[in-house]
């Protein structure tokens, strides 16, 4: 029966019975296994915008039911609908929106049935915005555990909605859900508390979790605290230990560090060598010509320059998608609060930071869950300083170029040192410049560490593996765009030049390979780089030597950092392509060929030490890559930061690689 | 007598938030006035420190938890 109440209820709901299908939106707190949900009910359907003009969080995917296909919004975790965070506004909005009313839409609320009353507070206030409501009961395997025990029936009453238990790690309870989204028909739940003008928001939350405790009453019983709980804070004796905590995070950079830099040198040999393999056969199996050169010289050298290094980073994302899921990550920003504070930043900052050692992108948007404005800021600036996993291309192929590979100090390895430094070397960079601004930007908001300490779970392997298929996508589509875009305009402006100069040199040396005393694979690579000096891409390079030149920098350098301003990893290609050129047989890789590389003038070697170490500095500093310019933008909402960033990046870059290059030569 | 007051391993109420942003936060995470709260840990250098709320362990600085009126 519907009291008269009830029935106004009715009369006011909103008419959203739409044509165009149905759209399910997820909604929980963080921690509530959101992500593991949206996993299960879309399978590889998903479309994560991860680049420009779409939010990270905004995850979409699709939902197919029999004949339908619903769309399936996994919005980003909030407690409450009165924001107190960047990330938290962006659900608020998007619910909020009363233009977005083409589909017919269902709000399916996740919840920690495990620590249900916290939970509650915002089903209360969805069911109060008066959206057709399915509660999700996730993690009832603890529940169990922890013996608590839920009247689901009871609930469903008390609430007025649909309520699903599920155990989503093990994919119980998915079809139920699935079934129950199928034959969904929206009756309007009663109204949880009368609620009072906007700003007495604390009165209604108050009134809520009154209204929460009395539901609870009826319906949820516990025997003591929770097991979960208790060995949750056994775990944190160890890992939040004011000393070992410490040992333990550090132990584990190093772990990860040594992964990257080691394990996966083995897939990478394997990729290395089949794209040699495969471009020699698409070499021999197209017809000669300039198509087969821009496929084999241009195209898939670039791109073979950027695939190798898949390993690294799936692995890279691969850890921090575990950090992330296990609950480790908050404990390192528990840890890291005081040592961040000092510099202007928070404990949050951490995640941005780690984050930045794989992409600076998501890093910055990430940086969302941190209240303070000012630290936010901070944050976004410095976290392009962390070395990306777009550095490790170029440091990678330059440690091997200038260091030889047995060469050690102190017993380890000089070329892991190097890079270890690299890494050091950033992170002290982006704590170095926080300081700085930190006197620099002004504020009147309170700063706060207001964090919650998930419990320990084991990392879901599905979770991790999605992460990694995304991410990986990601990368390889977007970055293979501008890659493959890149190599072709560089093929062309490397291949033809101005005026009938490159006819001239190949004219030169006919006449030259008439004559029987000169050697003849010399000629080959002379003529290569001379037709190469009189291009286009020559040109633009020979323009800017003057300016790079202090750095000890060429002008093949100067067109990598021209073409590498789009994103850092093009580097490898550019380098790729430009060595390339004239390289018929294909048979060294862009190492060796680098390493024979000589100035004309003076027959020394390009890459020396002093060259190397210069240019593995200007790529640890300078902001080369339009995506992260193009979040900050979006993120801080103007042209201003970016700017600074882009101008105060640069020069350090330059100076710091024009006193190293002074330095070692 | 105020939460950054208390020792380790102290359970105390909940009965007063001093500051209203700090009241936004506490309330959305379940940390309500009359809730029992233990002080867990402790940071080096005095802060951050953990709390115990029901289940939940919620991570806050010191002059957060200067802000908080707690009661034995």
């Amino acid at each position: 029966m519907l009291s008269n109440k009830q029935l106004e209820t009715v009369s006011e709901a909103p008419q959203i019975k739409k044509s165009s299908g149905k759209r399910l939106l997820l909604v929980g707190n963080p921690n509530s296994g959101k992500s593991t949900l949206f996993n299960a009910l879309t399978g590889l359907n998903q479309r994560i915008g991860n680049f420009p003009g779409v939010t990270v969080e905004k995850k979409t995917g699709q939902l197919k039911l029999g004949q339908e296909k619903l769309e399936v919004v996994d919005l980003p975790g909030t407690y409450s609908l009165v924001p107190r965070s960047e990330d938290e506004k962006v659900t608020y909005e998007y619910l909020i929106d009363q233009n977005r009313n083409d589909k017919e839409e269902i709000v399916v609320i996740i919840a920690d049935a495990s620590s249900l009353k916290r939970n509650l507070l915002l089903v209360t206030q969805m069911i109060d915005l008066e959206y057709p409501t399915i509660l999700v009961l996730n993690m009832m395997d603890i529940v169990e555990r922890n013996k608590q025990k839920i009247d689901i029936a009871g609930l469903e009453r008390e609430l007025g909605v649909p309520v699903i238990p599920m155990n989503a790690r093990l994919g119980k309870g998915v079809s139920k859900l699935k079934t129950r989204i199928e034959t969904f028909d929206y009756i309007p739940a009663p109204k949880v508390i009368e609620r009072h003008e906007e700003k007495n928001q604390l009165k209604n939350t108050v009134d809520r979790f009154k209204r929460i405790k009395e539901i609870l009453a009826k319906t949820y019983h516990a025997d003591g605290p929770a097991k979960t709980a208790e060995s949750t804070r056994k775990i944190d004796k160890i890992f939040t230990h004011s000393v070992w905590g410490f040992v333990i995070f550090l132990f584990i950079l190093f772990l990860i560090f040594q992964a990257i830099f080691s394990w996966s040198t083995y897939p990478m040999d394997w990729i290395e060598n089949g794209f040699l393999v495969f471009g020699n056969w698409l070499g021999g199996a197209l017809p000669e010509g300039i198509l087969n050169d821009l496929l084999v010289e241009g195209v898939l050298a670039g791109l073979g320059g950027i695939v190798i290094f898949i390993p690294q980073i799936a692995l890279l994302f691969m850890f921090i998608a575990i950090l992330e899921d296990t609950g480790y990550l908050a404990r390192v920003s528990y840890l890291t609060d005081t040592v961040l504070k000092r510099f202007g930043l928070n404990g949050r900052s951490i995640i941005p930071l780690l984050g930045g050692a794989a992409c600076a992108v998501p890093a910055i948007m990430s940086a969302r869950t941190i209240s303070n404005k000012k630290e936010r800021l901070l944050t976004i600036f410095v976290t392009p300083l962390i070395s990306c996993s777009a550095r490790i291309p170029v440091y990678t192929l330059l440690i091997a170029l200038v260091i030889p590979a047995e060469k050690q100090l102190l017993g380890f390895n000089l070329q892991g040192i190097v890079m270890m430094a690299l890494y050091l070397l950033g992170f002290v960079a982006a704590l170095g410049t926080a300081m700085l601004l930190k006197y620099w930007v002004k504020t009147e908001e309170r700063s706060h560490f207001i964090m919650e300490l998930p419990i320990y779970r084991m990392p879901r392997w599905k979770n991790v593996g999605m992460t990694i298929y995304n991410k990986v996508k990601v990368f390889l589509f977007e970055a293979g765009k501008i890659i493959i875009a890149v190599s072709i305009v560089l093929w062309v402006l490397s291949s033809y030049g101005p005026g009938n100069k490159m006819e001239a040199i190949e004219q030169k040396y006919e006449q030259i390979e008439q004559d029987p005393s000169q050697e003849l694979s010399l000629t080959q690579d002379q003529i290569a780089s001379e037709k190469l000096e009189a291009s286009y891409a020559g040109h633009i390079g020979k323009f800017i030597e003057p300016a790079i030149r202090p750095l000890g920098f060429d002008w093949k350098i100067g067109i990598s950092i021209i073409t590498s301003f789009a994103a850092r990893e093009v580097f490898v290609g550019t380098m790729a392509t430009l060595y390339s050129v004239g390289d018929e047989e294909n048979t060294t890789s862009i190492k060796e060929k680098m390493a024979r590389a000589t100035h004309p003038s003076t027959g020394e070697k390009v890459y020396t030490k002093a060259t190397g170490y210069s240019l593995l500095i200007f790529y640890a500093f300078a902001l080369q890559c339009m995506a992260t310019v193009a979040i900050v933008v979006k993120e801080t909402g103007g042209w201003k930061w970016p700017i600074l960033q882009l101008v105060y990046m640069g020069a350090l870059a330059y100076f710091a690689s024009l006193l190293v290059f002074q330095v070692f030569s | 007598m105020n939460l950054a007051s208390c020792k380790i391993g102290d359970q105390v109420t909940l009965e007063k938030i001093l500051d209203e942003q700090l009241t936004v936060q506490l309330y959305s995470m379940g940390c309500i006035i009359g809730e029992r709260i233990t002080l867990e840990r402790v940071a080096p250098f005095g802060e951050p420190m953990i709390i115990r709320v029901e289940d939940s362990f919620i991570s806050l600085r010191k002059n957060d938890a200067e802000n908080m009126i707690v009661k034995q």
